[in-house]
């Protein structure tokens, strides 16, 4: 097992910075995703790290060693492709040995052999003699990590592997891809840009932004207490609302009036700011008639303006002052466009970042990862759909 | 609907007939235009000379064995096809070669100029051989070259618009593919044998066909630096029968025998090969 390690690792092309001093340490036998928008410099990254772009500025290391100047061919590395890149004339056993046999000194027989224990671990031992034209996308997907995998490298490296194929697909081979990193623990970079992919497959996810990594965190950590608004906005289906507040002491208050009670203790540490913006994830905010309206400070008027129904939960739009904020609520409650209604934040699950620099500069005392009150209480308090949206 | 549709489309075709017959008309008037010159020359090969010179015969005449049998072996046309032969497979094999190690270069390999230097590849396209025909001539004789097979392959085997075939081709294969075989430590040749190669089989046949035609009608060169006539390519052997006169008149009929020979050779490589042909302007289109 091998760990990877850039140090402030930059990547410059011509007057493009695409990756800007990156840091970042795979432990050895690591699943890391990098996700973030198109252009945030994570296949750059990971281009880097296999050879195939050279490091302008920086240090990486592969294995303890620095590897800065080495050719891709003796960093020990496989790396799969969004596009497969099968050969298109050799069949799928060629495929998967070809590389292998040009790497090392291997006969041609232990080769054969090495093929078929991986084809009988991907489940394509009847696809062998096919070549690519012949193989579905999933099916060409399977023997493009049967390539990787019969070279037996230290490190894997994938690259949006799974975004070609259908959704239906998408999920079956991420569930796959999970197994196979629990049985082979080989270290893994991924990328993707598939925030779902990112949450279930990593065993650490790095968010990254403009060519630098915003926070390196397991993935519940991200969802819970995102360090900055990008990562908030970025991690959960729908994204997090957030939207700019005034804060008074121990009170965060909206132009609408909706006021939100924080930890007065943590923001004394935040040395008098006095606006900032708020988060709440749309499952942290409660939804009711307004003459149920629950009596309280964390409540204000706003009018429904579109409804999605998702089957297992209902998504509100809703206009708050000149916001728009996101409800998800039980898929059966009815809401119809032009309604108003109160909305209630649950003030235990709030996020407030500062205004200039997007950093995080408070998260609500429940936010904290895996306490077991944190749990139960999710559960009441969260409409049923919530659950589900994390691990979609 | 579809039924509709069919309906319709059967009932304008026969409405339409004299349009389309006048399209077809057209087509049959320029297809019989064009290919008249061979078709009068594959029946002139049948004819004595006395019946070419009667313009208005154009009923296959009885002499075909004749004129072929005089052409290939009186007149050693079967010596000249064999020399064209064996010149136009290594101007093939030596171009297509060259052109795929020089087109690897170009695409894979980062050098200084690299830009600069295709482009002067591009450039020699405004310099064929006949315009370089003196200065040629004279390296070829201080090469000691003259008068072989050497002189009529050689200057052939370099080709710009190879290299630019290849070239377009290599580009628009995959990067990942040139990329997964670096990360496999796939050597240069290695990559360019089990990889490029098999991947551009429609394109290396394509710039097969057209070079071997090419190379196959060469006949200035062949001409001017070959003087030994034993060793005379097929081009030129046809002018060779031109000077053969019957009472006075050119023998027409053996001529148009030997023309028919020498495009066989071609027209088979040509029917043999035309589906890569094909793909291959396809492919230069995009």
């Amino acid at each position: 097992m091998t760990a990877i390690e850039l140090d402030s690792v930059t990547k410059r092309f011509e007057d493009v910075t695409a990756v800007d001093g990156i840091s970042l340490a795979v432990e050895p036998g690591e699943f890391l995703v990098l996700v973030g928008p198109s252009g945030c410099g994570k296949s750059t990254t990971l281009r880097m790290i296999a050879g195939l772009e050279t490091v302008s500025d920086g240090s990486l290391e592969i294995g303890g060693e620095r590897v800065n100047g080495v050719e891709p061919k003796d960093r020990d590395v496989a790396m799969v492709f969004q596009n497969y890149a099968l050969f298109p004339h050799m069949t799928a056993e060629r495929n998967m040995t070809f590389g292998a046999d040009a790497a090392r000194d291997i006969s041609e027989s232990e080769l054969s052999k090495r093929a078929a224990e991986v084809a009988e671990m991907l489940g394509i031992e009847d696809l062998l003699d096919r070549k690519p034209a012949a193989l579905s996308g999933g099916e060409r997907q399977r023997v493009a990590i049967g390539r990787a995998l019969v070279r037996e490298p230290s490190v894997f490296l994938m690259d949006e592997p799974l975004s070609n194929l259908d959704a239906k697909l998408r999920i079956q081979m991420r569930t796959e891809l999970a197994s196979l990193h629990r049985r082979l623990q080989t270290t893994t970079v991924y990328v993707t840009h598939d925030q779902t992919e990112a949450m279930t497959l990593g065993d650490r996810v790095a968010v990254m932004n403009d060519g630098h990594a915003e926070q390196v965190a397991p993935p519940q950590e991200l969802y819970d207490r995102p360090a900055t608004r990008f990562v908030a906005e970025f991690i959960g289906e729908p994204a997090m609302n957030v939207f700019p507040v005034e804060v008074h002491g121990d009170s965060v208050v909206h132009d609408t009036g909706l006021e939100v009670p924080v930890s007065a203790d943590e923001m004394a540490a935040q040395d008098g700011i006095d606006a900032a913006d708020l988060g709440v994830r749309p499952e942290d905010i409660g939804i009711a008639p307004l003459d149920d309206a629950p009596a309280g400070t964390c409540t204000a008027t706003a009018e429904v303006t579109v409804t999605e129904p998702l089957g297992d939960s209902l998504l509100v739009h809703c206009r708050l002052g000149d916001e728009t904020v996101q409800v998800s609520t039980t898929p059966r409650a009815t809401f119809e466009p032009g309604e108003r209604v109160a909305l209630t934040v649950d003030a235990d699950r709030s996020h407030l970042f500062d205004r200039e620099t997007g950093e995080a500069v408070y998260h609500a005392p429940k936010t904290a990862v895996g306490s077991s009150e944190d749990r139960t209480q999710r559960a009441d308090a969260v409409a049923p759909g919530a659950g589900g949206e994390e691990i979609q | 609907m579809a039924v509709e549709d069919s309906s319709i489309t059967s009932e304008s075709a026969t409405v339409g007939l004299p349009d389309t017959l006048w399209v077809h008309l057209s087509l049959v008037v320029s297809i019989v235009l064009m290919g008249a010159p061979l078709l009068l020359a594959l029946l002139m090969s049948t004819q004595s000379t006395a019946q070419i010179y009667d313009v208005t015969n154009l009923a296959p005449g009885g002499y075909a064995l004749e004129n072929y049998q005089s052409a290939l072996f009186e007149y050693d046309l079967a010596r000249y096809i064999v020399n064209s032969f064996v010149m136009s497979i290594i101007v093939v094999v030596g171009k297509v070669s060259l052109s795929l190690l020089a087109a690897l270069a170009i695409v894979y390999y980062d050098f200084p100029y690299k830009d600069a230097i295709f482009a002067f590849v591009l450039l020699t396209l405004l310099l064929p051989v006949p315009v370089r025909i003196v200065p040629l001539f004279e390296l070829m004789a201080d090469l000691g070259w003259a008068n072989s097979m050497l002189a009529i392959t050689g200057p052939y085997i370099a080709s710009a618009t190879a290299v630019f075939l290849f070239r377009q081709h290599f580009l628009s294969i995959p990067s990942s593919l040139v990329e997964t075989a670096r990360l496999d430590g796939v050597g240069p040749i290695e990559f360019l044998v089990d990889v490029l190669v098999p991947m551009s089989r429609g394109m290396i046949a394509g710039v097969s066909v057209i070079t071997f035609v090419y190379a196959w009608n060469q006949y200035l060169w062949p001409l001017i630096v070959v003087s030994d006539q034993q060793k005379q390519v097929v081009q030129v052997g046809i002018s060779y029968l031109q000077s053969a006169s019957q009472a006075g008149q050119t023998q027409w009929g053996l001529i148009m025998a030997g023309s028919i020979l020498a495009l066989s050779v071609p027209l088979v490589v040509l029917v043999a090969l035309h589906r890569p042909l094909l793909e291959t302007f396809a492919l230069q289109q995009k």
